[in-house]
């Protein structure tokens, strides 16, 4: 009798140590994936950081070439500003859709003064700021995917427990929009 | 993904291990050979296994962590700075930033034809080989779908395995070669006739299998690469896929690389690095297929034409 009692205590304690090593398991898997996501938006920081830098160097240029172009200067600068304020991914893709807009239309704009075209040094940062525009776009790739793999993770069971009972919470994806695509494009004949 | 790694990096230890067994047991059977041939009083059989065991161990480690090196100098690879070649090194960042991981150096071989493959015990010490060839004749597209499957080799681990097997599979090569000249020219029958009696049988069983292992080496050697490389191209390719989002790129790479993929210093050690089959159509090798070190190209291209849907696809 008393064996009996001791021997199904010991299966209980049994199946829950084993269940709790799985939960423990479980556990480190999302916060070794939430880990990647953290790196990875780092990973994307850094080239926007990049950017950021180069940007008022070439505002400095093209305005030696182009100084009645105020407005088109003043919105990159703006949104430069904007893009080093934000606060979250959400705040912070609007923000990099602005900049990438504005400095296409800053892109357009060299079009109309051929000496600005012809500078060494614009040509060179263009070209930077190509290689970063791309670098981002990578960086955003594997983000989002680390971002998908996260979430999925915590909203699939069993994830979606443990998620509940400490708290992670879904990433938000870095989406682009095609904010060129929105505004009136300028076409001169 | 992760199942790959673990698998490749048992593999790696399970080749190490099978490499190990394989040089005792030769140097094991060599000392046999010699004590039959000088009396059984001698122990050359234990003396030169641990000789054998010793330098079996030695070579082991040298190889895990100077495998890459060895390769790149067999291959004639010499880095390239960013200044000499800025294009690829904008690919190379870029698209190792979209496979997560560090940036892995860029070498590049002097070679018109078109190849390319990776190297390094892992990730950290990742490197990229091209062969000018390579990075003359594709465009940004194709050269962008090689990248990634040379990426994803170096993510799944393979380079490890790949690199490692070069210099395994070569020594064993050597060592094979150097005992087989030895039992042809250094002639063994003088003193068979004056011990016939005791261990004779066994002692020429032990030669036997001593030979049997030496000519089968070379089999064994070909059946490892095979092991490791066909499978994992198909897997690169579309893991490499996955990096640069843009199947059709590779496809039309490989279609040019097979063309014209012949490397002058690849040689059948190191072809199973390649992405592309690196030795020339020279070798008529019979079973052809069955030794080939690459899957064929129109399956591969035909794999990344299903995952792509055909688009862009030249």
């Amino acid at each position: 009798m008393l064996t009996g009692v001791i021997s199904l205590i010991a299966i209980i304690a049994g199946i829950i140590i084993i269940l709790l090593f799985i939960g423990i398991g479980i556990y480190n898997l999302i916060v070794s994936l939430r880990n990647k996501v953290d790196n990875s938006w780092h990973q994307i920081d850094v080239q926007l950081r990049k950017r950021y830098d180069l940007i008022p160097n070439l505002v400095e240029t093209v305005k030696g070439y182009a100084k009645h172009e105020r407005e088109t200067l003043q919105n990159v600068i703006n949104a430069r500003k904007l893009g080093i304020d934000a606060k979250t991914v959400k705040e912070q893709a609007k923000a990099e859709n602005m900049i990438t807009g504005t400095l296409k239309s800053l892109f357009a704009l060299s079009e109309n003064y051929p000496n600005l075209k012809a500078d060494q040094h614009f040509l060179r940062l263009m070209e930077q700021l190509n290689g970063i525009e791309s670098n981002i776009a990578y960086a955003r790739q594997f983000y989002n995917d680390m971002v998908m793999k996260f979430n999925t993770r915590i909203q699939t069971f069993p994830g979606n427990i443990f998620a509940r009972m400490f708290n992670f919470m879904s990433r938000d994806y870095f989406e682009i929009e095609e904010v060129s695509a929105r505004e009136p494009v300028k076409v001169k004949f | 993904m992760y199942e790959q790694i673990a698998s490749n990096r048992a593999k790696t230890v399970f080749i190490i291990i099978g490499f190990i067994i394989f040089i005792t047991l030769v140097g094991f059977a060599i000392g046999y050979y010699l004590d039959w041939r000088y009396g059984i009083s001698n122990n050359y059989s234990i003396i030169l296994m641990i000789f054998a065991l010793l330098m079996a161990v030695i070579m082991s480690f040298s190889s895990y962590y100077y495998s890459d090196r060895i390769v790149l100098s067999l291959t004639g690879a010499r880095p390239i700075s960013r200044e000499e070649n800025p294009r690829v090194y904008y690919m190379v960042e870029g698209l190792s930033i979209a496979a997560g991981l560090p940036i892995p150096k860029i070498y590049v071989i002097g070679d018109k034809g078109m190849n390319a493959f990776a190297t390094g015990r892992n990730p950290q010490k990742g490197v990229i080989v091209f062969t000018k060839g390579l990075l003359d004749n594709l465009n940004d597209e194709e050269l962008k779908g090689v990248i990634s499957h040379e990426l994803s080799h170096i993510k799944n681990y393979d380079i490890l395995l790949g690199t490692i097997v070069v210099v395994m599979v070569g020594m064993i090569t050597i060592i094979s070669n150097i005992i087989f000249r030895s039992l042809i020219f250094g002639g063994g029958s003088r003193r068979r006739s004056s011990k016939g009696s005791g261990g004779g049988i066994l002692s020429l069983i032990l030669i036997i299998v001593g030979i049997l292992l030496i000519l089968l080496s070379p089999i064994i050697a070909t059946l490892i690469r095979l092991a490791i490389s066909r499978n994992r191209e198909f897997l690169a390719d579309s893991t490499g896929a996955l990096i640069s989002r843009y199947p059709a790129g590779l496809a039309n790479a490989l279609k040019k690389i097979s063309m014209h993929s012949e490397v002058k210093t690849a040689t059948s050690a190191t072809a199973h690095l390649f992405i592309a089959n690196p030795i020339g159509k020279k070798s008529k090798v019979m079973f052809k297929s069955l030794f080939n070190t690459h899957p064929p190209t129109e399956e591969r291209i035909r794999r990344l034409e299903n995952m792509s849907l055909g688009v862009g696809i030249k």
